[in-house]
């Protein structure tokens, strides 16, 4: 492919994923950490009773979990962005640890769509695309509609061309 | 809803570009409960296990009850597997809906499909089904495999390998399917080649494992060839041998062991017997096909244009007889295997013959070989040599078992001298050439097409003596240890370098 075929990736702006993927990530962090927290419940009851550290570790996993389910969410969908243009997938995500991935369609392996029953319950899904190769072959973009996702992966359909010609 | 086993996979339909999602929803073969029972069986060993520790408790009921719920649960989850399994097989793509709570859904474009695999265990013979399996190359980082049809009927197998063939060639399909009949094999393996072959897998990690387990349970197991006990129970009836094995404590080891070596070679034949019996490889339009088996049969195509690097391996002992093993590193991997072993015991000019069916050099042009810098061997012995001589002083002075570590390094820097001996290389024909190894001796054959990236690495010891390290990057594999041509003189290796980026025309 010659560079002047290639779109200038930066010129097409980031979308956001759908607002109920934020109700996914909630669901899943409360589903970690809400068992934790009534553990270190127990645990401050049972074993700290008559100790200095009483009652520390209910606050601590309280502050995690709270930030885990209520604050993180909102973060972590706010930095989630993608954008499809002819040629690639490009997925950007995070803050701390930023990652700007883009695929190439040209090597995408084959394309799955994924639903869970928290995808299923908040009306979203996952595309994951697979690359050849044995680093970092697995590009996931959560929290798209189902309509989306099916979308593109059947635009990278399209653009998946035999290399045999 | 019974799958429709007679349809062939349609592959008229080829002209049409419609999306699989309009295609006939299929689903696995009914069998599959029972062909998906065995892999559910071989996963739940630590529950069997638990089973005969309860059973030798004489706990009936509680082995009856553990037996019963897993058996249950099983048949449960393969029908909701096989309930929840559909698959599309459409003009360009395979679609796979799968999964009960999660569900995922997989398109795999034909155009990605690096080989076809077609599996049959004993029951799947039986039965006339096979396990289909498409690779594209991208399972090389994760673990779970591209494409898998659990179990489907057999000529749906080959229907539908046919119609990925007939996809890739753009030719019709019924010039394909008959090439069953047609042209010799390429390369086939008849019993007594696979018995030598099973010979030459004489495995030393069985023995090793053999011999830790009888030195470990052999009391308790009433087991161990390397005690006098064993073999005078053995010798009771034959009095004579008895005064020999008691009078000769060294017997009672050697004895142990031949029994260990005959174990090696039996388990190496079994080995090999039940994985290449039959073996037959053929070319395709295409690109290879490999068949093989004795209870399991697979039978694998790999597209030539998906090759990236050859190598050929041999033994001592296989060198002295002239043989050679021949392996192909491709996009994808050989089930778990890494490399596809085109030929497990070949001589050279077979193996020269199927490379040369690939349009691939066997070797280069004669008097083109050039051989590593000999610092290959001195940075190690100079490495080497402060510590080993610590250690004979201190063998010497305080504990003479320590001199042992010096002998170690003599002999790590003669192994390394054999080795420096027999490597070289060689960039002709388009492609690098590189041989290596003292006592298994392989070369790798890479066309400089296939090259994906070209490191020259340096450590600061390697440094000190001028010499450094080409890294060649190729695309898929695993199996393989990278690609390199080590000890190379600096000015040389970047020299190489040049050479191979002019020949690769990046």
């Amino acid at each position: 492919m010659t560079p002047e075929t290639v779109p200038d990736h930066r010129a097409v702006a980031l979308q956001p994923v759908e607002p109920g993927y934020r109700n996914v990530l909630r669901l899943g962090a409360a589903t970690f950490w809400v068992p934790l927290f009534i553990g270190s419940l127990v645990v401050n009851w049972l074993a700290l009773a008559d100790t200095p550290v009483f009652g520390l570790p209910p606050v601590i996993v309280g502050l995690i979990a709270f930030s885990g389910i209520v604050v993180a969410p909102n973060r972590i969908y706010r930095r989630l962005g993608f954008s499809v243009d002819g040629a690639m997938l490009r997925v950007v995500r995070g803050w701390l640890f930023h990652v700007d991935t883009i695929v190439p369609f040209v090597r995408v392996q084959h394309i799955d769509v994924k639903r869970g029953p928290l995808d299923k319950l908040f009306g979203t899904a996952t595309l994951v695309v697979h690359t050849a190769g044995t680093h970092n072959s697995i590009v996931s973009l959560p929290g798209l509609s189902p309509d989306t996702a099916a979308t593109i992966r059947d635009d990278i359909r399209g653009l998946i061309r035999s290399d045999f010609e | 809803m019974t799958p429709d086993l007679a349809a062939p996979a349609a592959p008229t339909a080829a002209t049409a570009a419609s999306p699989a999602a309009t295609a006939p929803a299929e689903r696995l073969h009914p069998l599959y409960l029972v062909t998906g029972l065995g892999k559910a069986l071989k996963g739940a060993w630590g529950l069997i296990a638990g089973i005969a520790v309860l059973g030798s408790q004489g706990r009936w009921w509680l082995v009856a009850l553990v037996a019963a719920g897993f058996v249950i649960l099983s048949v449960v989850s393969l029908l909701l597997n096989w309930l929840k399994f559909e698959y599309r097989v459409g003009a360009d793509e395979l679609r796979i809906d799968s999964g009960f709570l999660s569900r995922n859904s997989r398109a795999i474009p034909f155009d990605r499909v690096t080989d076809v695999d077609l599996e049959q265990g004993p029951l799947h013979r039986l039965f006339g089904l096979a396990r289909v399996r498409l690779e594209t190359g991208a399972s090389a980082g994760a673990k779970d495999e591209d494409g898998v049809l659990d179990t489907i009927a057999l000529d749906r197998a080959e229907a539908l390998r046919d119609h990925i063939r007939a996809r890739r060639v753009r030719v019709s399909p019924i010039a394909i399917g008959i090439d069953e009949t047609a042209p010799p094999p390429l390369f086939a393996m008849n019993s007594g080649r696979v018995a030598t072959a099973g010979l030459f897998n004489f495995s030393l990690a069985v023995v090793a494992g053999l011999f830790g387990l009888s030195q470990t349970f052999g009391d308790v197991l009433g087991f161990d060839p390397f005690e006098r006990s064993f073999w005078m129970s053995l010798a009771e009836r034959s009095g004579s041998l008895r005064e020999l094995v008691v009078a000769h404590q060294y017997i009672a080891v050697i004895g142990g062991a031949i029994v260990l070596v005959v174990l090696g070679i039996a388990t190496g034949m079994i080995r090999t017997l039940l994985r290449d019996y039959g073996f037959r490889l053929d070319r395709t339009e295409t690109g290879l096909r490999r068949r093989r088996g004795l209870l399991t049969l697979t039978d694998v195509t790999v597209p030539a244009h998906r090759v990236q690097a050859a190598i050929v391996a041999s033994g001592p002992v296989r060198r002295a007889f002239a043989w050679c093993e021949l392996k192909l590193q491709s996009l994808a991997m050989d089930g778990a295997k890494g490399d596809h072993v085109v030929a497990p015991l070949a001589h050279p000019e077979e193996a020269t013959a199927i490379l040369g069916s690939l349009g691939w050099p066997a070797a280069p042009s004669t008097g083109s070989w050039s051989n590593v810098s000999f610092a290959y061997v001195t940075s190690l012995a100079a490495l080497l040599t402060p510590p080993a001589l610590v250690a004979v002083v201190v063998g010497l002075l305080v504990q003479p078992l320590v001199s042992i570590w010096a002998a170690g390094a003599v002999v790590a820097v003669g192994a390394r001298w054999l080795g420096w001996r027999q490597t070289r290389y060689s960039l002709s024909n388009d492609a690098l050439f590189v041989e290596q190894g003292w006592w298994r001796r392989r070369r790798s054959i890479l066309p400089t097409r296939n090259i994906q990236s070209i490191d020259i690495t340096q450590s600061a010891w390697a440094r000190a003596f001028g010499i450094c390290t080409l890294h060649l990057g190729v695309a898929g594999g695993g199996g393989f240890s990278a690609h390199r041509v080590p000890a190379l003189p600096r000015s040389e290796g970047e020299e190489l370098r040049a050479r191979l980026f002019a020949a690769t025309k990046f």
